[in-house]
């Protein structure tokens, strides 16, 4: 269009004015344009105005992530970071949630799953060949689909044993308490086992080993530990540890 | 390897050995401009902080094969942008919320006055009914800074169209923030578009 500037003389659109002074025209077009443009105060009027409005934009306030947000993610890396399969034994974990020793053995699950993330420290993809931890269970490590879900769950989230992670992502999204309702019945629940919370970073219904429960992940104290809890809906309560089924600390 | 000193690739080096605490570093670092951007494309923050969680798990589990071609930041922003552009193209008609004048908890500047406050909420309102094929451009340009050749990389278009884009959407703020008010309507009428689609550089292709 080399000589349409020219031809077309004012005034020119605010579009082709903005072209020129995003530096969208070719070359010879805007060599044509910019002294007719500079000698016209009706142009130059809208070149001054689209640098103010540069200038509105420059000045936005930069917007800092909310604590929360950063939190959420923060565990949401520390899960991806654990390794995909659980360092404590898996079948000796299920007998001892099966007899449900109640808390003791939950603190002493928990303590081991956080001993076992500080030895090992490879990523997901990386963690086959480490002979001295349990190796992953290729089917705890299937990422949940709604195929995998048993029959009436829906979309929840299914966890087996103590392979949590597949859950983690969306139980962190979502802040949505199920059965439970909200928040001062989960804290109920948790009381029981002696656990103390304050809002969760992430809550929701899930499945565990099939059967519907609720899954929250906490605020573990320290920078970068969090407190990945599931419980029974039907059976939690300040007076029962056993309403707690899974208890584990994810610590950085 | 995760002292604040370290670089982005030597972080990418060390979670990619295995330190732990290398790759939560590297998005420390840069989680505030991701944040920014991710909310100022989505306009909502639950879907910015959704979009961010699944961009972060999806350069944690692709670092341990990033290779030194592009910088680390280039590769985690275009992955976030990404992120984000997917949510848009999938939401399309679903309502937006405004976004808030600062993140919570940001402390107001003591110097902030009211009339300041209440053009950032002009502007920023302004930005919101942008067509999101412009605001992505101008968010990362105008507002964030980024170059017009490291915003065409981030949003795999061509720089010529970045700046086409962004004439198009400073052209359409302008009138929005007042500061075309006196323009008379001939300025304000498009020329044919055709010539002007010719006069642009050839580089949108």
């Amino acid at each position: 269009m080399t000589g349409n500037a020219r031809r077309s003389g004012p005034p020119w659109s605010v579009d082709l004015l903005a072209d020129l002074h995003a530096g969208a025209l070719d070359p010879r077009t805007e060599a044509e344009l910019r002294p007719l443009v500079e000698n016209d105060p009706e142009a130059r009027e809208v070149l001054a105005a689209l640098d103010a409005t540069l200038e509105d934009l420059h000045n936005l306030p930069p917007i800092p992530m909310p604590r929360h947000v950063a939190e959420r993610i923060d565990a949401a890396l520390a899960e991806e970071a654990r390794p995909s399969a659980p360092v404590i034994d898996f079948a000796r974990a299920k007998a001892r949630r099966a007899k449900r020793l109640g808390w003791g053995a939950g603190l002493l699950a928990a303590a081991a799953v956080a001993v076992g993330i500080v030895a090992v420290t490879v990523p997901r993809d990386n963690t086959a060949g480490d002979g001295g931890l349990a190796q992953p269970d290729k089917a705890t490590n299937t990422p949940v689909t709604a195929s995998a879900l048993p029959p009436g769950s829906g979309k929840l989230p299914a966890v087996r044993g103590q392979d949590f992670g597949p859950a983690v992502g969306d139980v962190l999204k979502a802040q949505n308490y199920g059965p439970l309702e909200n928040q001062d019945k989960l804290a109920d629940c948790l009381r029981g086992a002696n656990i103390t919370a304050g809002k969760p970073l992430g809550v929701s219904p899930i499945t565990l080993d099939d059967k519907p429960a609720v899954m929250a992940i906490l605020p573990a104290g320290a920078p970068g530990a969090y407190r990945i809890v599931v419980v029974d809906p039907k059976t939690c309560g300040p007076d029962n540890p056993d309403g707690v089924l899974a208890n584990s600390t994810i610590e950085p | 390897m995760t002292a604040a000193a370290s670089s982005d690739a030597d972080l990418i080096t060390a979670h990619a050995a295995g330190d732990p605490h290398a790759f939560s570093e590297l998005v420390r670092r840069h989680r505030d401009r991701m944040w920014a951007v991710a909310l100022r494309t989505l306009r909502d923050p639950e879907e910015a902080a959704d979009a961010l969680q699944e961009a972060f798990i999806s350069a944690f589990r692709a670092a341990a094969s990033f290779r030194a071609e592009s910088q680390v930041t280039t590769w985690l922003h275009r992955i976030v942008v990404n992120a984000c552009l997917d949510r848009m193209r999938r939401r399309q008609t679903r309502p937006t919320v405004p976004l808030p004048e600062a993140g919570p908890g940001e402390p107001v500047a003591p110097r902030d006055a009211m009339a300041e406050r209440e053009t950032r909420l002009v502007v920023q309102a302004a930005l919101d009914e942008l067509p999101e094929e412009q605001r992505a451009p101008i968010v990362l340009v105008d507002v964030e800074g980024y170059s017009v050749a490291e915003t065409a990389q981030l949003l795999g278009i061509a720089e010529g169209t970045v700046k086409s884009r962004c004439a198009r959407g400073r052209a359409k703020l302008a009138k929005v923030l007042g500061h075309l008010r006196n323009q008379g309507a001939d300025a304000n009428v498009p020329v044919n578009d055709v010539q002007v689609q010719q006069g642009r550089q050839l580089e949108e292709r």
